[in-house]
């Protein structure tokens, strides 16, 4: 536990959010696009857990409660996604983001 | 005796107001036409009943001055502008000359009312008419009765738009609409001049003498001139002042170089230029000089100046009334040159001399256009070389003619003869000391003599002769009794008027305003020679248009004879029109394209400017609203991206900038 500092732990969940923001950016399969937003909403997750053990007791749990909340979060925020995807499927016959343009004004 | 009635003036402008009021609002309304017509002439008796009894009481009693003054607009002492605080009054001032003028405008306006009913009679806009003329009357008998500047110049300005409105009375036709606009517009040169006046009375006098430019520039019943008074003959402002109300006055009486006007206004009905030219308008252009020499003062530059402009323009109208074919013209020419003689008898110092001009001069070229229209209105044309033989068809127009020509040229005993010779020996009387009069006087003098000639070619073309030269003329007779009424009772006025002098009370009126300039008038000690000079010329002149044109004769130039020249310069009048013309379509259209361009370009293309860009701005911008979620995305990413730089990049040089130095 003490051979590996803070900063690779960060270093993993930057590039577990930047891989999450990649997907968010260049995917247009509204499913793969739920699924970037999981893999970057871990990566914030993962630093919650990382602070809290590196916390030194100071914080007690509380980096731990946080990510298990934010799990269940991510869990309600998935719910509301796939029922946004199931409505978007039955008004347009299809999951793919760029043909609904019904945002703009 | 009659002085209580003279806190009652201000019923002269109040009953012909009333009559605009009811003839404008209710005049088409009437079952025939013509009653509108004698609601305006009952109201106009009305208000000569009461000017002429204000006049009269003025000459059992000459000399008082009643001032009623209400205060009209309030503004109390305050820093800025007006520290002694404005007042502005409206009253009504009854003294000897404004009674004076009372009496020519309302007994004018009375009768050329009564003249209309028969001279326009055919006319569908009769209602329309009958309301312009009694604003007209309101608008000139308010101006004569004012007793402060202001006041003065706001009848002054309504003065101008009735002429606007009367010039152009017949307004589908186009020389009559332009005729109205180019009288509008050459006395608003002048009206502007008179206001700038005003503001330096204004802007000067308001230190050296508070109390007088803050109730409104009241005309004060001082004996002596008012500012000349304060400031002596030489003050330079005094000057300028003078000369900008000189402008005034000169655009107003059609005074060289303004004169232009005149003439074309002939294209209103006749008996609105025997108005224009008797009682109204241009009086009140000699009304404004006489007044402010009488209450403010001239300096000598300013005298000269104006006896200058009135002396040349005596001369200068009487020559191209010389050529002139059109009766009317002719006529109007005489108008201006006559008004050179009053204002030259102004500025020689003889305000009341002037007026009285003024007045015997209202009274015969009332008479002179009443009996023109006579013709007009029987034979249906202005061409005096049309007509002819006139006489025997129209007997008491062409005697009423006769006698306005008369009265015209300065023979004794008619009216014209006592006033003109009184301006005469009044000039005269100061050559000695100013020798600058000179050439005017001279000048004046030679008037005369044109003067005689033309109104007498003209009576000749028109009434004698056997038969009229243009065949086809109709049948001509006289008008109905309200058209022959007015040129009788005006021939009496044009016979008798200049006899007043030897009344006493009325020598004693124009003697009590005259002193308050302080030079005596002269009336009675007429100069034996120039009187005798003068009339001499007169019946040369006459002799000279009987040998040219009498028994019907026609006296044409050769085509090849060396005075043709003068002749087309005397008919296009000095060409004055067509430069004015040429300044308004070559100069002013310049400026005006000019300021179109900088207008349509500069200011129109910096407005389009803004509007294209923005346009185009919002064009490209609108174009990242897509409406897909991952463009938004990237664009939240764009911003944080943005927010990250400026926190620790940005941020933190600023702060090392400001905060640490």
């Amino acid at each position: 536990m003490t051979a590996l500092p803070l900063v690779g732990f960060l270093a993993l969940s930057t590039a577990l959010f930047a891989v999450g923001l990649f997907g968010i950016l260049t995917r247009r399969n509204f499913i793969l696009i739920l699924i970037a937003i999981e893999i970057a909403m871990n990566a914030a997750i993962l630093n919650f857990v990382y602070f809290g053990a590196f916390s030194n007791g100071t914080g007690g749990l509380t980096g731990q409660t946080v990510a298990v909340v934010l799990i269940g979060f991510a869990a309600t925020e998935v719910a509301v996604g796939l029922a946004i995807l199931l409505a978007l499927n039955r008004l347009k016959g299809t999951i793919n983001v760029a043909q609904a343009t019904e945002l703009k004004l | 005796m009659l002085d209580g009635l003279y806190g009652w003036a201000f019923l002269v402008p109040l009953f012909t107001a009333l009559s605009f009021i009811i003839v404008g609002l209710a005049g088409t309304r009437m079952r025939r036409l013509e009653w509108g017509g004698w609601v305006a002439v009952a109201f106009a008796g009305a208000s000569m009943v009461v000017g002429v009894l204000i006049g009269v009481g003025e000459m059992v009693n000459p000399g008082t001055y009643t001032d009623v003054r209400y205060t009209w607009l309030h503004l109390a002492p305050a820093p800025g502008p007006f520290p002694n605080g404005f007042t502005l009054v409206v009253g009504t001032l009854v003294d000897p000359i404004s009674s004076l003028m009372l009496i020519v405008v309302t007994v004018v306006g009375f009768l050329v009312m009564l003249y209309s009913i028969g001279y326009m009679h055919q006319d569908r806009g009769l209602p329309r008419y009958y309301a312009e003329i009694s604003l007209f009357l309101t608008a000139m008998s308010g101006l004569v009765l004012a007793d402060n500047l202001l006041e003065f110049f706001l009848f002054w300005e309504l003065v101008g738009v009735c002429s606007y409105f009367l010039i152009g009375f017949y307004y589908e036709r186009p020389s009559a609409a332009s005729a109205a606009k180019e009288a509008f517009i050459v006395t608003r040169v002048g009206d502007i001049m008179f206001l700038l006046g005003i503001f330096i009375y204004f802007w000067y006098y308001s230190s050296v003498a508070p109390g007088w430019a803050a109730n409104g520039f009241l005309f004060t019943n001082g004996t002596a001139p008012y500012l000349v008074g304060v400031l002596g003959g030489n003050s330079t402002t005094l000057t300028v002042a003078g000369i900008m109300i000189l402008g005034g006055a000169a655009g107003k009486s059609a005074q060289f170089p303004l004169h232009v006007w005149l003439p074309d206004a002939m294209e209103g009905p006749t008996t609105v230029s025997a108005l224009i030219h008797a009682a109204t308008m241009v009086a009140a252009g000699v009304y404004l000089l006489a007044v402010t020499s009488l209450f403010l003062g001239f300096t000598s530059t300013d005298q000269l100046a104006i006896v200058g402009v009135g002396g040349f323009t005596a001369f200068f109208a009487a020559t191209m009334a010389v050529v002139h074919p059109d009766i009317k013209r002719v006529i109007a020419y005489s108008t201006i040159s006559q008004l050179g003689y009053m204002v030259m008898a102004v500025g020689a110092g003889f305000a009341m001399v002037g007026l009285f001009h003024l007045f015997t001069h209202a009274f015969f070229k009332a008479l002179l256009f009443l009996a023109a229209g006579s013709v007009i209105h029987a034979v249906g044309t202005q061409d005096l070389f049309k007509m002819g033989g006139l006489r025997k068809s129209m007997r008491l127009t062409a005697a009423a003619f006769a006698v306005g020509g008369l009265a015209l040229a300065g023979i004794p005993p008619f009216a014209g003869f006592w006033s003109k010779d009184d301006i005469l020996s009044a000039v005269y009387s100061q050559l000695g000391s100013h020798p600058a009069y000179w050439p005017f006087f001279l000048l004046a003098f030679a008037a005369v003599f044109l003067t005689a000639y033309y109104i007498f070619r003209a009576w000749f073309l028109a009434f004698s002769g056997d038969h009229p030269r243009d065949l086809n003329l109709p049948h001509a007779h006289e008008g109905p009794w309200t058209m022959q009424v007015p040129l009788v009772l005006l021939s009496a006025l044009a016979i008798g008027a200049g006899l007043l002098i030897f009344l006493p009370g009325f020598q004693s009126l124009l003697l009590s305003g005259a002193g308050a300039t302080g030079i005596p008038p002269v009336y009675g000690t007429t100069d034996l020679v120039i009187s005798a000079v003068s009339v001499t010329l007169g019946l040369g002149g006459i002799a000279l248009a009987w040998l040219l044109w009498g028994n019907g004769r026609v006296y044409a130039l050769r085509a090849t004879s060396p005075a043709q020249p003068v002749r087309r310069l005397l008919l296009n009048r000095y060409y004055f029109k067509v430069g004015y013309d040429w300044i308004g379509a070559k100069g002013v259209y310049t400026i005006a394209r000019a300021a179109d361009f900088f207008d349509r370009f500069v200011i129109d293309g910096t407005v389009h400017g803004f509007e294209r860009a923005f346009a185009l701005l919002s064009n490209r911008l609108r174009r990242i609203q897509s409406g897909v979620v991952s463009d938004y995305a990237a664009y939240v990413v764009a911003g944080l991206i943005a927010l990250f730089a400026i926190l620790l990049i940005v941020a933190p040089y600023v702060v090392a900038r400001l905060g640490g130095g």
